[in-house]
């Protein structure tokens, strides 16, 4: 398998440039944990087994709350809902036989999904899925090992911006995707909805209500005739 | 802190929705409506996750430094600019405006 499949959207900026976020922002999560006590290898088994940031810092800020352990951990499960309706709406297009992709859902993020969601060709959504879940999951070990390692080395990673880096990244994904009307209004009511609810839900749940404006695809297939 | 215990029951249950994802849908029997409506799902989802990382922090909303570091990343973005330059000035953008 080639690192940068040919014949894909997927180039190889884009690829560099995801694994080096996640990276960076790996080793602020595991900063995170470190200085809530969590022992080095517990953090690295975190990163690599729940494979999810949104979990493990959730469940930290819940009982760095003053929550109890079990509500820490539903926090953290409530907030990687989305991957779980990420990796259904992605899974018509990958392989029909279900053990690959339960294989697959080991590796459900955020950019992967939308990346090989971008392909026109199944075959290709195929291809480029597993070519970015190792150029993002690689780094993201990596990275929350080193984080571990380090300790307090970087003693405020957020005064160094690193906080405003997955939502950068993810407006560098979504921005070509707006090129209809459709898109817009489903991009923008997934936003609004998240706002408005982020107050009233409890962490993750706003995700799977913003997931509703997709249904918007129906409508204006309808409209147009397509 | 997490403790081995906790790592494994979030693994646990963290795959365990992931896999439900993938399992639940058969790619063989699913009508060209409902891939429609799925195949626009990431969009809607990521546009929320952006949106939440911008504007709020552990379920509050929040106006800080990094809506001026988000606001210079979807500029450069509609300016086409290659996507590392997107993440670096974004950040670089969010660390000014916290030193100021």
């Amino acid at each position: 398998m080639r690192q940068i499949p040919d014949g894909t959207s997927l180039r190889t900026g884009e690829a560099w440039t995801i694994a080096f976020t996640y990276f960076t922002v790996a080793i602020t999560v595991s900063l995170v944990h470190s200085t809530a006590g969590t022992p080095t290898w517990v953090i690295i088994a975190a990163t690599l087994l729940v494979n999810s940031a949104t979990a493990t810092l959730a469940y930290a800020a819940v009982t760095a709350a003053g929550g109890s352990a079990a509500a820490g951990v539903a926090g953290g499960w409530l907030t990687s809902t989305r991957f779980g309706v990420l990796a259904a709406a992605l899974a018509p297009r990958l392989w029909p036989q279900r053990w690959k992709r339960a294989l697959a859902a080991f590796s459900a993020f955020d950019p992967n999904i939308a990346l090989a969601n971008r392909e026109d060709d199944d075959r290709n959504v195929r291809r480029v899925y597993v070519a970015m879940s190792l150029w993002l999951v690689l780094p993201w070990w990596l990275g929350a090992s080193l984080g571990a390692v380090i300790g307090d080395l970087v003693s405020d990673p957020n005064a160094l911006g690193m906080d405003a880096m997955f939502p950068a990244l993810f407006i560098a994904i979504i921005r070509p995707q707006l090129t209809t009307q459709r898109a817009r209004l489903i991009a923008f009511s997934g936003a609004l909805i998240a706002l408005a609810l982020v107050e009233i839900l409890p962490g993750g749940l706003p995700f799977l209500f913003a997931a509703l404006p997709a249904l918007f695809a129906l409508r204006h297939n309808e409209n147009s005739g397509r | 802190m997490l403790t081995w215990g906790v790592v494994a029951v979030l693994a646990v249950g963290v795959y365990g929705q992931r896999a439900l994802g993938m399992a639940l849908i058969n790619p063989n029997r699913i009508s060209d409506r409902s891939r429609q409506v799925l195949a626009m799902v990431p969009l809607s989802i990521l546009c929320a996750v952006t949106a939440l990382q911008t504007f709020s922090t552990q379920g509050a909303l929040v106006v800080d430094a990094r809506v001026a570091g988000l606001a210079a990343a979807a500029a450069l973005s509609w300016k086409r600019a290659p996507m590392f330059v997107v993440v670096m000035v974004a950040a670089a953008v969010t660390a000014a405006v916290r030193l100021i």
